[in-house]
């Protein structure tokens, strides 16, 4: 009976000093994972340089042919679009400030649409008289080979390579790649982005020139030029680089960012026209001389001037 | 003890019958809660497992059409469509009460949890970028495209494949208990089998020992345990007819459709993304071709509309899949129009066509009719499902309580014939 009673007691006291173990720690059911920020499609970290494609030499690209006044005789390309009754440009519908669509309107505005309303103006005293054909930046040269529009005012740079398949007016603008950064992050130029990411679109000039400066930043490449000002703003890169009328584009769509450091590059930005017609390179310059004298200044100060410095109409050359 | 009781005709029996009446009462227990385990399986079938797969389904279709309704608001020049706003809070309303109801019949699948914690995880995040997109677009600001592009990406490589995960998973547990619901009974079709061997040869062994003709008493046990065994077999067999048609005639067809729909969705997003993308939109372009030819085939042969309309006996759902694949044709003729349009510089016809839902065969009309006609078409395969299946579970109604029946009726009858002969030997 005794016994019975120890083991009992026994019992109970292990079973006490058991239960008065380690409780261990509070539990969480739900692991606390740090949020994951999200990136648009296709971004590339350091990507590989894209070839430098400056293609054969020439003398100089920009040198065009010498206008011959504003006359449009028969039979001429200028006599035909005419007779159309309207002049067909292709257009850029992305590039802020250059050539975009309202959001809120669905209009196609900026620098280049008013500079081929101008031509439009020249042809029919009638600035609206101008069917715009939006295109890729891919499809610009195969549009003007295929004779789909009589102009392309879509920031085009002309180089030699381009020059063998298309016609070029004289320089309409000048552009040049340069930085655009969060204000107050005390970057000033690209020399302080060393070892810093940098975003620029996959394959282009800008994206071989960023791999080439010295300091080298950290390059990122993105599908689609706005993909840049998207990553800037949610501070996945430090900086922006590529054409400064782009990142003027960017700039006035944030108060928070700004345009800084010197042109690094020259990009001469010319109408593509199709090959063969030479008489309309001819037109387009009278236009555009025309254009210097009186337009080109408002144009600018509508679009550009209040974010890049002000600007004067780059000096045309000829053969 | 056993031993010295064989030894005597009375003991004999007396064992027999011991050993006769415990079989019968295991019988009878385990045929009862067999019946009562089908029943069940099936009326949570209907109950819990099918509507969290219908629900899944229906998350994973709001957030491809939240996808598609946000697209589509962006490239409404102006103020967005006050009905395309509704459509878009209304699906995003959706998610937050469905993956609450998802895991509460996680039943222990990690998988589940998985799925649940990326989808609560992530939509907060595609809600955020949206609204900026929004936000960006009504100041005039063109990076808004590019907010609502991240969105839609956010969406289609983290959201729509664990939302897909989620619902195979919920599919794939519905077959589950199918089957389990339908599957043969073996242990009780063994012991009837064992238990009816055994009172025919009591029966002969009670006759050679009392040299008289038939036992009443294991006559009527043998009779109440073959009665159980006819029902039982009459009433399974109907059961799991009746439930694998529920599945054939409607959850499968309803498994194909929903898919059906989710494609739909997603090829929608591809085209109106297309236009928000304005010239860099190829990738979209190429997955619409892909998704397209997934539902209605290549010139009007194959894809997955005609096949769920070869499934369909079922007039009214033939004229709603009849009418489905007309208006997937038609979308996609339009289709080619728009991205003529688009190809052709022609951008503000290309945006009407592909969102103007006043204009008579624009895609926006004829996407909207191919979706309703899908829902109406997977409600009608659900109402399907549910009538078949509550039809197997009725067929099993009273099963149980007759087994609980026919083995007391039998045990007395053992006994009580046993007993009888028990007395001639006082």
């Amino acid at each position: 009976m005794m016994r019975g009673v120890r083991i009992l007691l026994a019992t109970v006291l292990a079973a006490t000093v058991a239960a008065c173990g380690d409780p261990g720690e509070p539990r969480s059911l739900v692991p606390v994972v740090p949020a994951e920020r999200p990136m648009p499609a296709g971004v590339e970290l350091a990507p590989e340089a894209p070839e430098g494609g400056s293609g054969e030499d020439c003398d100089d690209p920009t040198a065009s042919l010498a206008p011959s006044g504003l006359s449009t005789p028969a039979g001429s390309t200028m006599a035909e679009i005419k007779e159309r009754g309207r002049l067909i440009a292709g257009v850029d519908q992305n590039t802020y400030l250059f050539g975009f669509r309202d959001p809120s309107t669905g209009e196609l505005e900026g620098f280049d649409i008013d500079i081929a309303r101008e031509m439009a103006r020249a042809l029919f005293g009638d600035p609206n008289r101008v069917q715009f054909k939006t295109v890729s930046v891919q499809d610009r040269i195969t549009a003007l080979q295929n004779g789909e529009v009589d102009v392309m005012v879509f920031a085009m740079t002309i180089t030699c390579e381009r020059r063998e398949q298309a016609a070029f007016s004289s320089v309409y603008f000048e552009a040049g790649q340069r930085v655009l950064v969060r204000k107050g992050s005390g970057y000033t130029s690209l020399s302080d982005l060393g070892g810093k990411k940098v975003c620029a679109p996959k394959g282009s000039t800008s994206l071989a020139n960023l791999v080439a400066a010295d300091p080298t930043p950290v390059p990122v490449a993105v599908d689609d030029l706005a993909d840049c000002l998207l990553l800037l703003q949610q501070r996945h890169v430090e900086a922006v680089s590529t054409d400064d009328t782009v990142l003027a584009g960017m700039a006035s769509q944030d108060p928070t960012i700004e345009v800084v450091g010197e042109t690094f590059s020259s990009e001469p930005y010319g109408i593509g026209i199709p090959k063969d017609n030479k008489d309309m390179v001819r037109y387009v310059n009278a236009v555009l001389e025309d254009v210097r004298a009186n337009s080109w200044e408002d144009i600018y100060g509508r679009w550009l001037e209040p974010v890049l410095d002000s600007a004067k109409p780059p000096a045309p050359t000829y053969e | 003890m056993v031993a010295n009781s064989w030894a005597t005709t009375p003991g004999r029996l007396s064992i027999i019958a011991g050993g006769i009446v415990a079989l019968i009462l295991l019988t009878g227990v385990v045929a009862a809660a067999t019946a009562m385990s089908k029943s069940d399986t099936t009326t949570n079938l209907v109950e819990i497992h099918e509507p969290t797969a219908a629900d899944v389904q229906r998350l994973y279709s709001a957030l491809s059409d939240a996808d598609a309704a946000a697209a589509s608001s962006l490239l409404a020049a102006g103020d967005e469509p006050i009905e395309l706003r509704r459509r878009y809070e209304n699906d995003i309303a959706l998610v937050g009460p469905t993956l609450g109801l998802a895991a509460l019949d996680r039943s222990g699948d990690p998988r589940v949890k998985e799925q649940i914690e990326v989808v609560g995880r992530q939509v907060p995040t595609y809600v955020g970028l949206v609204e900026t997109a929004r936000t960006n677009s009504r100041q005039g600001l063109p990076i808004g495209g590019a907010y609502l592009r991240e969105a839609s990406n956010l969406m289609r490589t983290e959201i729509l494949p664990a939302a897909e995960r989620l619902y195979r998973i919920q599919v794939e547990r519905v077959a589950d208990e199918r089957e389990s619901a339908v599957s043969f009974p073996y242990a009780a079709t063994a012991l009837a089998v064992l238990l009816i061997v055994a009172l025919v040869a009591a029966q002969i062994q009670v006759r050679r020992l009392s040299k008289r003709r038939l036992n009443v008493g294991l006559l009527v046990a043998t009779s109440a345990i073959l009665l159980g065994v006819i029902w039982s077999s009459v009433a399974m067999t109907a059961h799991a007819r009746l439930v694998n048609e529920g599945h054939d005639h409607g959850s499968a067809q309803v498994n194909l459709l929903a898919d059906t729909r989710i494609t739909a969705l997603q090829a929608r997003a591809d085209e109106l993304l297309t236009l928000v993308a304005r010239g860099a939109g190829a990738t979209y372009e190429e997955e619409f071709a892909k998704l397209s030819r997934t539902i209605v085939g290549d010139g009007g042969d194959g894809g997955t509309l005609r096949e769920a309309r070869t499934m369909t006996r079922d007039e009214e759902m033939v004229h709603h899949l009849d009418q489905s694949i007309g208006a997937a044709e038609r979308w996609l003729t339009t289709h080619g129009e728009i991205r003529q349009s688009d190809d052709g510089g022609n951008y503000e016809e290309a945006v009407e066509l592909a969102i103007d839902s006043r204009r008579a065969g624009s895609s926006a009309v004829e996407f909207r009719s191919l979706d309703d006609h899908l829902g109406v078409a997977i409600k009608g395969g659900r109402q399907h499902f549910v009538a078949e299946t509550v039809g197997g579970a009725r067929a099993l109604t009273l099963l149980t309580a007759g087994w609980a029946l026919l083995a007391l009726v039998a045990a007395a009858g053992v006994v009580s014939g046993i007993r009888q002969r028990l007395r001639e030997y006082r």
